[in-house]
């Protein structure tokens, strides 16, 4: 089973606290929730809205057609009517809107809206809409919303303007009534979201008067919870990771969508472990750092990095791109860093609140000279987690910089999974070649088979690092044999590393591998395509899946074996270029042969993607691009 | 241990052998445990410093601009480091000039080096940050466009609690303005005027010799601050000392304050555990088995 639902409003609206308050009460009802979250660039008076699929099982990804649009301003309707398929919640005190009047909208939605209208030959106001919407076998439900406030601001003896703010909160008790869930689970969802006793009350009594305003439609059954389960998105999910991993310094420069991960860090400074020497259980602290700029974040994470600490960045393609000469010193220097690179739209400014994928090329070539760098790229939350241990892992054995790809679609939507799902005890550390006594003529590059070298840390021994080429004890040289020497051996460590790391840890395959159709993606793409995937199935199409988890050293074998003979090679992927596809046919000689792509700033939803997928594999349409999404 | 002496690459007369010999004094004058001592620089001629010292401390020889951030993650990362930074007025008035006035913020306990000679030396003697509207060295195709960065001042008001001035040719006091800058409490920095006998044949030993004089040598000169109320007043007279320039250049110890709380202290406040379990004091894994524990966060997140 899986409900689709969407609530929208204008940013600093209350629109994300109401879905969150919706989600926990769903969650706590026993099902499982994956959200996403679409915003402007912009803190107050812009459209957005949360996307939310329900289901009993756990799900992936969500879905721009929904069952549900609960709305509680005109724009959210005009915006979103098109997709609603079964019910609509709408502000009745709101009828007479018309869209050229509201004034947040962008013009060009504004327009395209009315023509739509026009076209079918209705006018351009709420009524209108709802009138289209009638037409179509959708449900409307106007709610008094005005009325309720009225009603509110009496009952806790508070001015019309403060409990304008709980609007949302009778949006998300309408979604809740038309569910047939006990009111127990939204009373607790909002307790726990608004601590104090005023807004608790005020909101509690929104939520039960918009639930009274409609009737149930989708009845739900509460399921027993079994296993222990939470509600991570991306941002959270990586920071989590990293200090799992042994995060001990983190330096970062505000930049959406990557701040709150540091932000949470820095709430979270002081964390628990065990003492090895005692088995105690002591405090540390994390230091975290908010630089200047992006050039500084990277470089005190590099010298971080030197102290023998676990140090990382968090940054977007505009803070990357300011980073790369300091990766390029940390390839030079064989220094352990990890940059987590939120991917957003691009170039310049571009989109910065939306997603992308179209800095996977950069990112594999940023930089001057030649030097080893591994790259990997998480698909959803559990991965964005447990690659932040991996990344550190990497980092640190092949001693060089790690980047680590999640994009805006994993970092600001969440899912609620069962913490097994991490897999804590399954995550090891692996600091690589360490001496922490290092001999009197310890060298720090010494050459070797590998091109590792055994790390001391600094403060253990005299040792040198310089961007310059240099020889074994880290001095300046220019002399071509020693640069020949130290140039191979730099770059020998990324052969180590694709001969070392295991395919299958670099490639996941889903479905059916010896289908004649397999689709390759790679990061937020994948929950979409396997929960397209599933939905297909049911209806007779079979495929299989391959997921792209490491681009550097890229995992040719593997590929090639998976891909080799196939009838169809479906690309999905969020660039124009279909970069993964180009990286592919670079690394193994496989060209796709078939592509679903995306570039409009929004992530791929489950309808869309199955539809693009159905197109591809029954009408043998070469190339699909989406257009999903407000 | 047995080191391998680097032979300096720099002009003969530079004024980077002075400012060498005298931070070397300075470390082993001071006793300092040599493996603990850093010496992070930046590029340029100074930045081969590190390289050419003869005891066997650490060296990281950065990016252009950059040295100060990587001196920041590692004093932050292991507070027990003694972590001292060696960069060109180009270096670090130019292209690192955002990180060095925002170190002046944090107030961090280290010591900034400024190899302050005028030029581009390593490109072959542009203007650099310092050099005066109107110059015009033997390097320069056309007399020096754009007006200069006064160190001293930016220092001051970026909020360095100790503020200097050397001169490279006098070693001994060198020696003893560096022995100083590393003791205090909190980011130090010494403007060090540093003559380039390559590209800069205005600011020459010799104009230097005849100019220079110890603030010291006046008789009521005070640069420390020993109260909050005098703050001030003395950063103030600091200020208005940094404007001196010309038959007579004051070199010396203008301001010093280590009434400031260091980085390293306000993160303690925020987190006690800092003092001891700094990050690079703790271990993070034994035989594999990560020990950070996360429990209690990912219960926050529990639905």
């Amino acid at each position: 089973m899986r409900l689709n639902w969407l609530i929208g409003g204008q940013q600093g609206s209350g629109v994300d606290t109401s879905a969150l308050v919706f989600g926990n009460a769903l969650a706590s009802a026993g099902y499982y929730i994956y959200g996403n979250r679409e915003y402007y660039s912009n803190i107050k008076g812009r459209h957005s809205y949360f996307a939310l699929t329900i289901s009993d099982k756990r799900v992936r990804s969500f879905s721009f057609t929904v069952d549900i649009l609960a709305t509680f301003d005109a724009e959210t309707l005009f915006q979103h009517f098109t997709e609603v398929k079964k019910v609509v919640i709408y502000n009745k005190s709101l009828e007479g809107t018309k869209v050229e009047y509201v004034q947040n909208m962008e013009p060009e939605i504004a327009e395209k809206v009315v023509s739509f209208l026009k076209e079918r030959g209705y006018g351009s106001t709420v009524r209108d809409v709802v009138e289209y919407l009638k037409s179509k076998g959708v449900n409307a439900i106007g709610v008094d919303y005005d009325g309720i406030m009225r009603k509110v601001a009496e009952e806790v003896k508070l001015p019309l303007s403060v409990v304008e703010r709980g609007k949302n909160t009778i949006a998300i008790g309408a979604s809740y009534g038309l569910l047939g869930l006990g009111k127990g689970y939204l009373e607790s969802a909002i307790r726990n979201v608004f601590k104090n006793e005023t807004f608790v009350k005020l909101n509690t009594m929104s939520a039960e008067l918009g639930m009274e305003s409609v009737p149930v439609m989708f009845p739900l059954k509460e399921i027993p919870v079994k296993k222990e389960r939470v509600q991570l998105d991306g941002n959270t999910a990586v920071a989590i990771g990293k200090i799992y991993g042994g995060l001990g310094f983190q330096s970062f420069y505000p930049i959406s969508p990557a701040s709150d991960e540091s932000v949470y860090m820095q709430a979270h400074q002081e964390v628990w472990y065990v003492d090895p020497k005692t088995g105690d259980k002591r405090k540390k602290t994390v230091v975290v750092v908010q630089a200047e700029d992006e050039l500084s974040a990277i470089n005190m994470a590099i010298g971080a990095s030197l102290t023998g600490v676990r140090a990382a960045t968090a940054t977007s393609g505009p803070g990357f791109s300011l980073m790369t000469e300091g990766v390029t010193w940390a390839g030079m220097n064989e220094a352990p860093v990890v940059i987590t690179y939120y991917i957003r739209g691009g170039p310049a400014t571009g989109q910065p609140t939306r997603t992308s994928q179209a800095d996977l090329f950069f990112v594999m070539n940023a930089g001057h000279g030649e030097f080893p760098r591994i790259v990997i790229a998480s698909g959803d939350h559990v991965e964005a987690f447990q690659d932040a241990v991996w990344a550190f892992n990497l980092a640190e054995r092949y001693q060089t910089p790690v980047i680590h790809f999640v994009e805006k679609a994993i970092a600001n939507a969440y899912s609620v999974i069962d913490l097994e799902e991490l897999g804590l005890d399954k995550l090891r550390a692996d600091r690589g070649d360490v001496l922490l006594s290092p001999p009197p003529d310890y060298a720090r590059f010494k050459i070797t088979d590998t091109g590792i070298s055994p790390r001391a840390f600094l403060g253990s021994t005299s040792m040198f690092y310089t961007g310059d080429e240099h020889n074994e004890e880290g001095h300046i040289r220019e002399a071509s044999h020693v640069r020949e020497a130290m140039y191979e051996k730099r770059l020998r460590k990324l052969e180590t590393a694709d001969r070392e790391i295991p395919e299958e840890d670099r490639v996941k395959t889903f479905g059916d591998l010896d289908q004649k159709v397999v689709v390759v993606t790679w990061g937020s793409p994948k929950g979409a395509v396997l929960d397209a995937m599933e939905e297909l199935n049911e209806e007779g199409i079979k495929f299989g899946v391959v997921q792209i988890r490491m681009f550097s050293p890229f995992p040719k074998n593997l590929i090639r074996k998976l891909l080799s003979g196939k009838e169809k090679v479906v690309d999905v992927e969020g660039s124009y270029m279909a970069q993964a596809g180009m990286a592919m046919k670079l690394f193994s000689g496989i060209e796709p042969t078939h592509y679903v792509l995306k570039w409009n700033g929004r992530p791929m939803g489950r309808d869309e993607v199955k539809e693009a997928l159905k197109a591809v594999i029954l009408e043998d349409r070469k190339k699909v691009v989406l257009h999903g999404g407000a | 241990m047995e080191l391998k002496p680097e032979w300096s690459d720099w002009c003969p007369g530079c004024g980077n052998f002075g400012i060498l010999n005298a931070e070397q004094k300075a470390i082993q004058e001071l006793g300092l445990d040599f493996k603990k001592v850093v010496i992070v620089s930046g590029i340029g001629c100074s930045g081969k410093i590190p390289h050419f010292l003869k005891i066997p401390i650490s060296g990281v020889h950065t990016l252009h601009g950059r040295a100060i951030a990587y001196a920041t993650g590692i004093k932050l990362s292991n507070p027990s480091l003694e972590v001292i930074v060696n960069g060109g007025d180009g270096d670090l008035l130019g292209i690192g000039a955002g990180h060095f006035v925002n170190a002046g913020r944090r107030n961090i306990d280290m010591t900034v080096i400024i190899h302050d000679n005028g030029v581009y030396a390593l490109t072959k003697g542009q203007a650099s940050p310092t050099l005066r509207r109107g110059d015009k060295p033997k390097s320069l195709p056309l007399p020096n466009i754009s007006d200069n960065v006064n160190p001293i001042a930016l220092a001051l008001s970026a909020g360095y609690t100790f503020v200097a001035r050397g001169y490279a040719y006098d070693v001994n006091g060198l020696k003893e303005l560096i022995k100083q800058a590393i003791r205090h409490k909190g980011l130090a920095v010494i403007d060090v005027l540093q003559p380039c006998p390559t590209y800069n044949d205005i600011y020459t030993k010799e104009f230097y010799d005849k100019r220079v004089y110890y603030l010291s040598s006046e008789k009521d000169w005070d640069p420390v601050v020993r109260k909050p109320e005098e703050e001030g007043e003395k950063m103030a007279k600091a200020m208005l000392k940094s404007l001196e320039w010309g038959d007579r250049i004051p070199i010396g110890v203008f301001y010093q304050n280590e009434l400031v709380s260091t980085y390293e202290e306000r993160i303690v406040q925020q987190a006690p555990s800092y003092k001891d379990a700094y990050p690079a004091n703790v271990e993070i894994e034994k035989d594999g088995k990560l020990l950070t524990l996360v429990d209690d966060i990912l219960k926050e997140k529990k639905v």
